[in-house]
């Protein structure tokens, strides 16, 4: 297996999780050794916060008994914690065309779902409950997030395709109404929109408590743009075509692309949203490896 | 530039396919999938990218490729006149340049330099030139070479000769150096000044088949021309001593009278006399100079009349010496009256060029010392002792010379070795009323005088008697007399004559002293015997100089010993300082290249004046007359032209022409080279395209 040796982690090669058919595997492979590097288990999306006191029902952890407040009230109550309220976790994965894309070895669909399968494995190992969407130029597939709906999950992911235009904007509208309850939504796409729009139609998710993460996948030759020869580009989702001199053009499109990407970035950030660019290039558990070292850090400082 | 199929040339169009492959098919071959346009819309598209060439080498290639396949199919050829189309490739190129006396005149010389660099530098890369220097003689200077640059030096280096023009001999040299060449395409360029001593009408030049003569005139009009010509030395006994009076013909070549020239006589390089002479146009004149005394030999001497264009021939070099009188020992019997030798001895006091100094003694009293400096001996009607005929042995061994008149007193049966043939009893013509010559061999040099009979005959002469000789085999009878018998009878002896001669010259046996063509006679075959040889005061440029005739002339003046003939050895100094070696493995002759005096000093003959050689242009330089080229060429190869071309060419058809030059075959393959070539630059271009992207 091909690796990358980083202090405490292992990476592994996005082309080579690509032969791992099994989505399951490929995860708990990941998750396993991102977890393995991290200094402390993560706990992605709960908290050890007390909520709220309860009543005991029969059956409940004795452990978790409030005996000061047995001795005040002379009844039993359970401390509940932050962490004991399992969260949902809602992926609403692009499944447009463009993510079709692949320059190298891995298309942005397939890391996607990579990564999709990743978050999804962990949140199901700390019992969340699990659930995703995918669309394109509508809703293909609805998974509501359920303790049970793992390998539904996972059977999702398998069978996504990209073969249609995407709707990006028009879907998150669309599905913004069906996540009143407070979830952990997982944007994972190639964010071909405006800044100011997209932006627009994700803040309503952070509004219900919705902790939003975005994951803008991108494969690397949308950024560097290495094309050297006078080509006709066909745009894949509409199957436009524009004559194209990358003598000239190159430059003022990857500054373009880095002015899109620095706009998103400070969008979400005002809107007290996660946002993590991903190259498919980049190692997968890297990547993870990488934003929950930061969303760690970002937790303490909230 | 023709083409023998241009209806193929229509396929040129098809030159514009790669073009447009270049410019529209290229940009729509490649199709890149992209995940979004959404910022390749932004950026504006500039059309005239499109029409850009992307690929200079490719483009070029493929159009090269295409027009060379499309041109051989057109069959092209070259339409040149048939004399070119007959001569192509290198020249084979020889500049025959003239540097004779004549050239000197004005800036002809210059001019002639200037001509010969453009012609020169005229020449293509490949072309092989040679540079023939010529005066009497041509000289190969520079041989068949491709460099440029040593024939430039080799024309700046030369320089103005004292020879005369001969063109025959460059000619043929030119000529002999183009037919071994065997270049297709031959030059000749002649540059001079076209003189027309310098052509012989005879002169016989045959030129290769298709070479080119090109004629370069230098000459310009010359109108002012005064040469020395010659002078004469009259030569009269004054006062013990000789004096010479010099005489100098002068003549004035040009079409206007010269008035007051100064002509001024140099001895020693000291200037005697001077004297102004009026001469008109196209004529000669002559101007004598009072007497001077010539004590010693080789005094240096020079006319020198003005000056003009033409430096070299206004002076006029000469040697004056003391002439040498022939030393003539006349040897009679005891009981010879003395003035049986009287007849002879006048004879030869009367002669004047040579002059001769003779002296009687008695062949009794011979002796070594009274043969030392002699030239000629004679016997006249005298028997010999041993001991005199082994000294007269001796002496004609060594180059001496023996005139046996013979008498009553010659002996009969005698073995003397120097007499030509034996001797018998005397003939009495008497009966008859005397013989006379009946043959002459006037091939003799001792009697070519006579051959003419303006100068007299000697048949005239009648004889009573004479002695029978009986000549062998190896002796040269001169004359015989009516009878057949032997008159005069020669032989060689060693390195000497000997000259019998059958009657006496006293007077009593004929009426030859008495006969007005004694003194002739006499005379010449004295000289004969003497070996003398009229003193030359000048030599011509080109003549051969043969150091024997000073060596002779040192040795006879007791000078040098009779050993300095073999083994001579010495120094020649040139008029321009340069030295020649004689002997040592040096040359004994020398050629006589330069105007002036060539000095010659010999091993062993101390501090006296050295032997001198004054050497002059040759006359016929001095005329300026020249011919027009044309006029060259005419007497030359019988065409006026300057193009002389001899070979008859058939002028040829477009598909000869098309099939001799067969170009097509090489576009065709140039073509495929090319095509190739863009095989290869292609398929490496397409290697190095980045892959394009794909959707999944």
């Amino acid at each position: 297996m091909d690796t990358h040796l980083v202090p405490g982690a292992r990476f592994v090669d996005p082309k080579v999780l690509a032969r791992v058919k099994d989505l399951e595997l490929l995860a708990k492979t990941v998750v396993d050794g991102v977890i393995n590097g991290l200094h402390r288990a993560p706990h992605f999306g709960a908290s050890v916060d007390f909520a709220e006191h309860r009543g005991y029902v029969a059956g409940d952890d004795i452990r978790r008994v409030d005996w000061r407040l047995y001795a005040r009230t002379d009844r039993y109550f359970i401390k509940q914690y932050e962490a004991d309220t399992n969260a949902n976790l809602a992926i609403l994965l692009d499944v447009s065309k463009s993510m079709a894309f692949a320059s190298q070895g891995v298309s942005k669909l397939e890391y996607a779902k990579f990564l999709a399968a990743c978050l999804a494995y962990l949140s199901h190992r700390q019992r969340d409950r699990v659930g995703i969407t995918t669309f394109d130029e509508a809703i293909v597939t609805h998974v509501p997030p359920s303790a049970k709906h793992f390998n539904v999950l996972l059977h999702t992911l398998d069978r996504a395709v990209a073969e249609k235009p995407g709707r990006l904007l028009a879907n998150l509208d669309l599905l913004a109404e069906r996540f009143r309850r407070r979830s952990i939504v997982v944007l994972i796409s190639d964010l071909y929109e405006e800044p100011d729009r997209l932006i627009d139609a994700i803040k309503p998710y952070s509004f219900g408590g919705n902790d939003v993460v975005v994951f803008h996948v991108l494969d690397p030759a949308e950024i560097a743009f290495p094309y050297d020869e006078p080509s006709r580009f066909v745009d894949l989702e509409s199957g436009d075509e524009v004559p194209v001199v990358p003598e000239r053009f190159a430059e003022q499109y990857r500054q373009m692309v880095q002015e899109h990407i620095a706009a998103l970035r400070a969008r979400c950030t005002d809107a007290r949203i996660d946002y993590a660019l991903i190259e498919t290039s980049t190692p997968l558990d890297q990547a993870l490896f990488d934003y929950l070292g930061h969303r760690e850090r970002l937790m303490r400082v909230r | 530039m023709s083409f023998l199929a241009p209806i193929f040339l229509v396929g040129l169009a098809a030159v514009a396919v790669p073009i447009l492959v270049h410019l529209i098919q290229r940009e729509r071959r490649t199709v890149v999938e992209f995940p979004s346009l959404m910022f390749v819309r932004r950026i504006p598209y500039e059309s005239s990218e499109r029409r850009r060439i992307h690929n200079w080498p490719l483009l070029l290639l493929r159009l090269a490729a295409l027009a060379a396949i499309v041109t051989a199919f057109a069959r092209p050829f070259a339409t040149v006149d048939p004399v070119a189309a007959a001569v192509t490739g290198d020249r084979e190129v020889v500049v025959l340049l003239d540097r004779s006396a004549s050239m000197g005149y004005g800036d002809r010389w210059s001019r002639a330099q200037a001509e010969a660099r453009r012609v020169i530098d005229g020449l293509d890369t490949g072309d092989r030139a040679t540079l023939v220097l010529f005066d009497d003689t041509p000289e190969e200077t520079v041989r068949a070479t491709a460099d440029h640059g040593t024939l430039r030096a080799a024309v700046d280096n030369a320089a103005v000769s004292s020879g005369a023009t001969r063109f025959a001999p460059a000619l043929r040299l030119a000529q002999s150096r183009l037919a071994t060449s065997g270049g297709a395409r031959q030059d000749v360029f002649l540059i001079t000044d076209f003189q027309r001593s310098g052509w012989a009408r005879q002169e016989d030049v045959q030129w290769p088949e298709g070479a080119t003569f090109t004629p370069i005139a230098i000459a310009d009009e010359a109108t002012e021309s005064v040469a020395a010509t010659g002078v004469v030395l009259e030569r009269e006994a004054f006062s013990g001593a000789e004096r010479v009076t010099v005489t100098a013909a002068l003549a004035n070549r040009g079409n206007s009278a010269v008035s007051r020239l100064d002509v001024a006589l140099e001895i020693d390089g000291r200037v005697v006399e001077r004297r102004d002479v009026d001469i008109a146009p196209e004529s000669t004149t002559a101007v004598s100079f009072e007497p001077v005394t010539v004590s010693e030999s080789n005094v240096q001497a020079v006319i020198r009349a003005g000056t003009d264009k033409l430096p070299q021939d206004n002076a006029f070099y000469f040697v004056l010496s003391p002439s040498r009188p022939v030393s003539v020992l006349v040897v009679q019997g005891d009981e010879t009256p003395a003035a049986a030798g009287r007849f002879l001895s006048t004879a030869l006091d009367l002669g004047r060029e040579p002059a001769f100094r003779s002296e009687i003694v008695s062949s009794a009293r011979l002796t070594p010392a009274q043969l030392e400096g002699r030239s000629v001996v004679v016997v006249n009607d005298a028997a010999l002792g041993s001991a005199a005929a082994a000294l007269l042995t001796s002496f004609v061994e060594r180059g001496g010379g023996l005139f046996l008149v013979l008498g009553d007193r010659s002996p009969a049966g005698a073995d003397w070795p120097l007499l030509p043939g034996a001797l018998s009893a005397p003939v009495d013509r008497l009966a008859v009323r005397g013989g006379s010559f009946g043959y002459v061999d006037y091939s003799h040099p001792a009697l070519d005088e006579f051959r003419d009979p303006r100068n007299g005959s000697l048949t005239g002469m009648r004889f009573l008697r004479y002695r029978g000789l009986r000549p062998t085999a190896d002796d040269r009878v001169l004359a015989r007399f009516d009878d057949g018998a032997a008159a005069m009878v020669e032989r060689r002896v060693g390195s000497g004559r000997v000259i019998a001669f059958a009657s006496t010259l006293d007077g009593t046996w004929n009426d030859v002293p008495r006969h007005a063509m004694y003194l002739p006679l006499v005379h010449e075959v004295t000289a004969y015997l003497a070996q003398y040889e009229v003193p030359a005061a000048w030599q011509t440029v080109g003549r051969m100089f043969d150091v024997s005739s000073p060596v002779s002339a040192l040795v006879r003046d007791g000078q040098l010993g009779a050993d300095g003939v073999r083994g001579v050895r010495g120094v020649v100094l040139t008029p321009s300082g340069r030295q020649l070696t004689i002997g040592d493995g040096g040359a004994e002759s020398f050629a006589l290249a330069e105007q002036g005096f060539y000095s010659v000093r010999l091993a062993g003959t101390g501090s006296r004046r050295p032997y001198v050689v004054a050497v002059n242009l040759s006359p016929e330089e001095s005329d300026l007359t020249a011919m027009t080229p044309d006029a060259f060429l005419a007497t030359m190869s019988g065409s006026g032209r300057s193009v002389a071309t001899t070979r008859e060419i058939e002028p040829l058809t477009p598909a000869e022409m098309e099939k001799r030059q067969s170009v097509w075959w090489f576009l065709l393959v140039a073509g495929l080279i090319a095509l190739l070539a863009e095989a290869a630059l292609s398929n490496r271009l397409s290697r190095r395209v980045v892959p394009s992207p794909t959707a999944r």
